[in-house]
This record gives structure tokens, sequence and C-alpha cells, in this order.
């Protein structure tokens, strides 16, 4: 018996440290000012970038404290279990209470609930008792709520409550913290996140994932048409663009072109705009015309690559550059004619009638850079984000709910007194913002002392 | 540019306010604190003025946007905020010994404002959104009201230190009692609150659509979520006994501390993805 005593009340001790309201406000202190750690050594480098900030014994013991990966370090993650635990046990502990109240409500005004009450006032009027319980019911509807009538050993109690709801805020945010988490997990478990690099012309439909540990089949593949960067006219970039089209079976079945903020989705995967790079050697095109304006080819030059034109001789080109002299872009060419030296000179795209100042039997303009891109796509599967956004929803509700809210209740008594008049009793009472209610309650004390039989 | 000259107009009144509050409150002359509402009121006309009409200038410029987008616009944007939930607080509660220690806040960010390059430049393509809207308004406006909550921190710690020692006289004599002292700091923060977290959600939900990643633990979320415990520490103090009063004052000046470093601090000294640190 002693024993199983002993227990209990170490089961109890242990049940009161879950509960208590000083466990919450500590473990939240400790999580806000452990956070501040993972902000200030930066998180998830390479190590070489770590070797350039710490000496070696530094970054063993960083290292060893989880410290470069803090917030998935195995303390981090117990401090939101025990954060959890107590959120949990505090709801478990309270909303019963609270439920309970709720659901019997303290429907008779009597002594003892009277002098617990800061808002009570008096009068006598003559009158019926029955009649002016149903006045006051009628008053006290149109000015506050309707009220239920309670009768009690010849006393007439009125019961009217507003804002009940307000009670359940902080449960439905404490509830909401853990939907986010809810979904955060299963977003973990059963989502992935990965990266493609896909060159223009090109498709992928296996996504490296965990920094390229791991691997993930889509069952489509995604195939990037076209990449191009659009500039403002100060020469800031102004939109990241890629055409990309999702085949399945072969066939095309989703097209869109895909921005910065406007992914692309498909059965539950999302393509997002991330980076984009040059992908191998670009080509450039320059056109060949006669100067009496007859004719004319164009041809695409390689770089290092020496092309014939046939009846001239051979051009290559050596040189680009996006802005030459502030003239726009320009391209630098070597023309070899037989038994000529090899001439050197700028085409500029801005001029394309800039070459005819040679004099030759032939001109050049150059007419365009033909880049070749990759696009670097984030792919992400999250089946637990949807969740994440219905805790979030809850969670501004909820807070809303238990700031803006209060739960009001006014009693009303009536009972015969002495002199045959009836003795009327008004009591008010709010579990939040009194000063409002203050007000409110003088004007239905008025209200109700003029309030006609 | 006419945004900018505006923005100045609204410096000097910022201060010219500051200096008014703190006569009044030294030189106990209502008069003169008075004076200061109307010229934070104009401050307000002429700073919501500026606002539009640097909205409206980036259109001509063809590049339309809302003026929130670096860190002089961002700073600007913070003194509006504070201005207009400081006038609805002193109109509320009719005392402007508030405002010796709110509107200095605005006056020192504008001051900030006006080392900073002030010049309308495009939006990179990463902060396209709409998201940007909704996001940069509801930090703001939960920034905005951490402010005054702190201010009226420092006034409850001034008056009760002095009531402690049982003195009466001095500057704290105007200030409203202890008692609405720390209701002031705690309702100012449940207007706080439920904007910080519905800043923090939208910026979530924008990074999710931008990136895929609803929170990666970058130094900004962090910070935010720092700002968000301290304040929700704040919170859960006040329900339980002997927190009220000094410690939840200190909690409130904690939580704008977190507050301005989670604004500024972070990206004037952090890495991150918030790019107006390098501005």
């Amino acid at each position: 018996m002693a024993e199983g005593k002993r227990n209990e009340s170490l089961m109890d001790r242990v049940w009161k440290f879950f509960i208590s309201l000083k466990l919450a406000i500590f473990v939240i202190i400790v999580l806000a000012i452990i956070s501040i750690i993972g902000t200030i050594i930066e998180q998830n480098q390479p190590l070489e970038k770590y070797r350039q900030l710490y000496s070696d014994g530094t970054i063993r013991v960083l290292e060893g404290l989880g410290l470069f990966d803090m917030y998935h370090s195995w303390w981090f993650l117990l401090l939101l279990v025990l954060f959890t635990v107590n959120l949990i046990c505090c709801t478990v502990d309270r909303l019963p209470r609270v439920v309970k109240v709720v659901r019997n409500p303290k429907t008779t005004l009597d002594g003892n609930l009277e002098k617990t009450l800061g808002l009570v006032d008096r009068w006598k009027r003559k009158g019926e008792l029955k009649a002016l319980a149903a006045t006051y019911q009628e008053a006290l509807g149109g000015a506050f709520a309707r009220p239920r009538v309670t009768e009690n050993e010849g006393t007439l109690h009125l019961y009217a409550e507003k804002g009940v709801i307000s009670r359940f805020g902080v449960y439905v945010t404490h509830l909401s913290i853990i939907i986010i988490f809810l979904g955060a997990i299963i977003g973990n478990v059963f989502g992935f996140k990965g990266y493609a690099n896909i060159v223009e012309g090109q498709s992928a439909s296996v996504i490296p994932t965990r920094g390229g540990t791991n691997h993930v089949d889509l069952g489509f593949a995604v195939r990037c048409n076209k990449f191009w960067v659009e500039y403002y006219p100060n020469g800031q970039p102004k939109e990241y663009s890629s055409d990309l089209s999702v085949i399945e079976n072969g066939r095309e079945v989703l097209r869109k072109t895909i921005e910065v903020n406007d992914p692309l989705q498909y059965k539950g995967v999302w393509f997002y705009q991330s980076s984009y790079g040059p992908a191998g050697a670009s080509t450039v095109t320059v056109a060949v015309r006669d100067p009496d304006g007859g004719g004319g080819e164009t041809v695409t030059l390689s770089p290092g690559r020496k092309k014939e034109i046939a009846g001239y001789g051979t051009i290559s080109a050596v040189d680009y550059q996006g802005n030459f002299q502030g003239l726009g872009p320009a391209l630098l060419v070597v023309l070899e004619k037989p038994g000529n030296q090899p001439a050197q000179f700028w085409l500029l795209k801005s001029y394309p009638e800039f070459d005819r100042q040679r004099r030759d039997s032939r001109y050049l303009s150059f007419a365009g850079l033909n880049e070749i891109f990759y696009t670097g796509l984030q792919v992400a599967k999250d089946p637990g984000v949807n969740i994440v956004w219905v805790g979030c929803t809850l969670m501004v509700v909820g807070i809303m709910i238990a700031f803006f809210l209060s739960h009001q209740r006014l009693w009303i008594r009536l009972s015969r007194g002495g002199d045959g008049r009836v003795e009327v009793v008004l009591a008010g009472s709010t579990n939040k913002n009194r000063l409002v209610f203050e007000k409110k309650f003088e004007k239905i004390q008025a209200d109700m002392k003029a309030v006609k039989a | 540019m006419l945004n900018v000259r505006l923005f100045d107009i609204t410096t000097l009144l910022f201060g010219v306010a500051s200096v008014n509050y703190v006569t009044a409150l030294y030189g106990k002359k209502e008069t003169i604190a008075r004076i200061g509402t109307w010229i934070c009121i104009a401050a307000a006309v002429v700073s919501t003025a500026a606002i539009g009409v640097r909205w409206a200038e980036s259109y001509r410029m063809g590049i339309g946007r809302i003026p929130v987008t670096n860190l002089y616009e961002s700073l600007v944007f913070f003194a509006w905020s504070v201005n207009l939930f400081y006038l609805a607080v002193e109109w509320k509660y009719k005392n402007r010994t508030l405002g010796a220690f709110v509107i200095p806040i605005a006056f020192g960010t504008m001051l900030f404002a006006w080392t900073n390059e002030s010049s309308i430049q495009p939006l990179v393509p990463a902060l396209q959104s709409y998201w940007l809207h909704a996001h940069v308004i509801t930090c703001f406006v939960g920034y905005a009201a951490f402010a005054v909550s702190a201010g009226v921190a420092v006034m409850y710690l001034m008056k009760a230190k002095r009531e402690e020692r049982k003195l009466t006289g001095g500057v704290v004599a105007l200030f409203p009692s202890t008692k609405i002292l720390d209701d002031l700091i705690y309702k100012a923060i449940i207007w706080g609150f439920p904007f910080l977290t519905a800043g923090i959600i939208t910026g979530a939900a924008w990074a999710n659509y931008a990136w895929g990643t609803y929170w990666s633990w970058d130094p900004k979320e962090t910070w935010s979520l720092i700002v968000w415990l301290v304040y929700a520490a704040f919170l859960h103090a006040r329900v339980t006994r002997g927190w009220h009063g000094r410690r939840a004052a200190i909690l409130s000046i904690v939580g704008f501390l977190a507050t301005l470093f989670c604004y500024l601090g972070v990206n004037l000294v952090l890495s991150g993805l918030h790019s107006y640190g390098g501005a």
C-alpha cells in the first residue's frame, strides 16, 4: 500500500512538472536563447568554410555538439519534444475543467458567488416576481444576451453569457502548434526536396535529394525547352524564366513557363525557378552580305573553329563583349583571306551596317549570340504542407479568439424582500477586458433600472 | 525626388514632436504636448503622402511596386507604422506622456533612413510577389506595436522605481498609473503578437511558393521565431503569479530589442535571404 502511494506521488510529481506553466515559460525562453546559436554559427556549410573560421579543435567540439546542424540535432529535437509534451499535458489537465465549466454554467447567483464578483448592484422595485423575471428576461435579451431562468426556493435567477468561445482560444492556439508539427513530420517522412540542373533541350526524371546522397524517380520527365533572363534598362535582372514541359509516357502532358515566384506543379511535385548557368560553349551567328545589297548568307560560329565562306575567306570568332565601349553587344572576329595578313575587327550588333567601312567585297554583321543555359530547379514534394497551413490558420484564429473575445457573464436575482417589494441584484463578470466590460455593465445597469414592468 | 523631400520633412516633424513631448514632460506644459500631437498628425499626413508619391513615382519609372522593398523604404514604413500606432494609443488613453518615449523611436528610425540610399530601385525577381504586401504589412504593424509596448515598459519601470522609494512628484507624476501602464504594455503586445504571427506565416507561405520550403532556419526566420517566443513567454508569464509588472515590463523591452535585431541586426550583421542588408 505504502509503496503504491509513493508511486502515485511520484507520478503525481512528474505530472505536476509537465503541466506547470513555469516549465512552459522555461522551455520557451530556453528555445529562444538556444536558437540564437544557430544564427551566429552558420549552419550546414561545407567543412572548408568552417576551416576558414575556426581552429580544428573548435570544429571538433562544435561538430560533436551538433552545432553545425543544430536545429536537427538530437538535443534540439528533444527540447521540441519536451515543449510538445508540456503543451499536451497542459491541455489534458485544463481543457476538461473548462469544458465542464462551460457545459454546467453557474446559473444561480448565490451569496458566495456574489462575494467573488466585482460588479454587483442591487435595488428594489414593486411588482410580482414572475412578471418581473419575464420583463428582465426580455430586456436583458435585448441589451446583452437572452438569459435562462432558474427557480430556486422562491428566488428567481436569470443567467446570460457571451463569448464562451474565448475560453477555447488558447487551446485552439496550442492545438495549432501540434498540427503544424504534425504537418512538418509528414512532410519530412513522405516528401522530398531535391535539385535539378536541366540543360536547354534536355530533360530529367530522376532527382537527387538530400544533397545528392539519395535519388527520387518522379515517374515522369521534365524538359527545359528554353531558359532566358530579362533585364531592366539599368542592367539589373528583372526575371528568370524557364519554359518547361512535363513528359509522361512519351507525351507532353503539361507545358508552363515558370518564373521566380511562379512555380510549376504536377502530381504533387513542385518545380521552382532557383538558379541558372551557362551550359557548355555558346555559338554566334554572323551574316555575310554583298555591299550592293544582293545575296547573303548566315553562318554559325563555334569558339575556336574557323569557318570557310565560299569565294571570300575564313572567319572565326575570338571574343564577345556584352557592352563594348557603351555601344552594346560586340563580337571580335578574325578574317583570313588567301594571300592577305589575318585581319581582326569588332562587329557591333546594334550597328549591322558598321562593317561596310572596310569597303570590301563582303561585309559582316553580328546577328546574335546563341547562349545555351541550364536552368536550376528546386524540386519539392511535401504532402504535409496543407496540414501546416491548416495549423497556421488555426493559430491566427486561436490567438484572435484568445485575445479579443472575452467570456462575459451576467446574473439577475429576484427575491421578495421583507417590505413586500422585490429585491433585484445584478452582477457581472468577465475573464478578460475588464475595463470594456465595466462600461457595458454600467449601461446594462441603467437599462435594467429604467425598464418598465 | 519629391517623395524623399517629403520624407525629409517627416523626419524634421518627428524631431520637433520629440522635443515637444520631452519638453512638455519636464516643463509640465500640456499645451506643448498638444502641439506635439498636432505635429505627429501632420507627420502622419506628410509621410502617408510621401509613401503614395513614392509608389506613384515607381510606376512612372515603369517598375511599379509597393515601396517597402529596401532598407530605406522599410525604415520609413516602420516609422510610419509606429507613429500611427502611437496616435491611436494616445487618442484612446488621452495621455500624451507616452509620446516622449515612442516618437523618438520614430525620429531615430527616420534619421537612420536619412543616412541610407533613397533612390527607387527595381525589384529583384525574388521579391516580385503579392505575398510581399501581406508579409511586410503584417510584420511592420507587429513591430510598431512592440515599439509602443517597449516605450510604455520604460515608463512603467521609471514610475514603479519611484513609487518603490515612496517618492512623489517628478516627471512620472504625469504618467498614467502603473496599473494602466502594465495593462498598456500587455494591450500593445496582444495587438502585435497576432500580426507578428501572421507576418511569420505569410513569410513561410511566400518562401514555400518561391522556393518550396516554408521553413529553412535561415537567420531571419530563426530570429522572427525568437521574437515570437519571447512574446509567447511574456503572454504566459502574465497569467503566472509574480510575473506581472516589473518582470513583464523587462520582457517587453527584451522582446523589442530582439525585434530590432530581427529587423535590422540580422541584415546588417548576419547573412541571409533578406537582401536589403547589402544596401
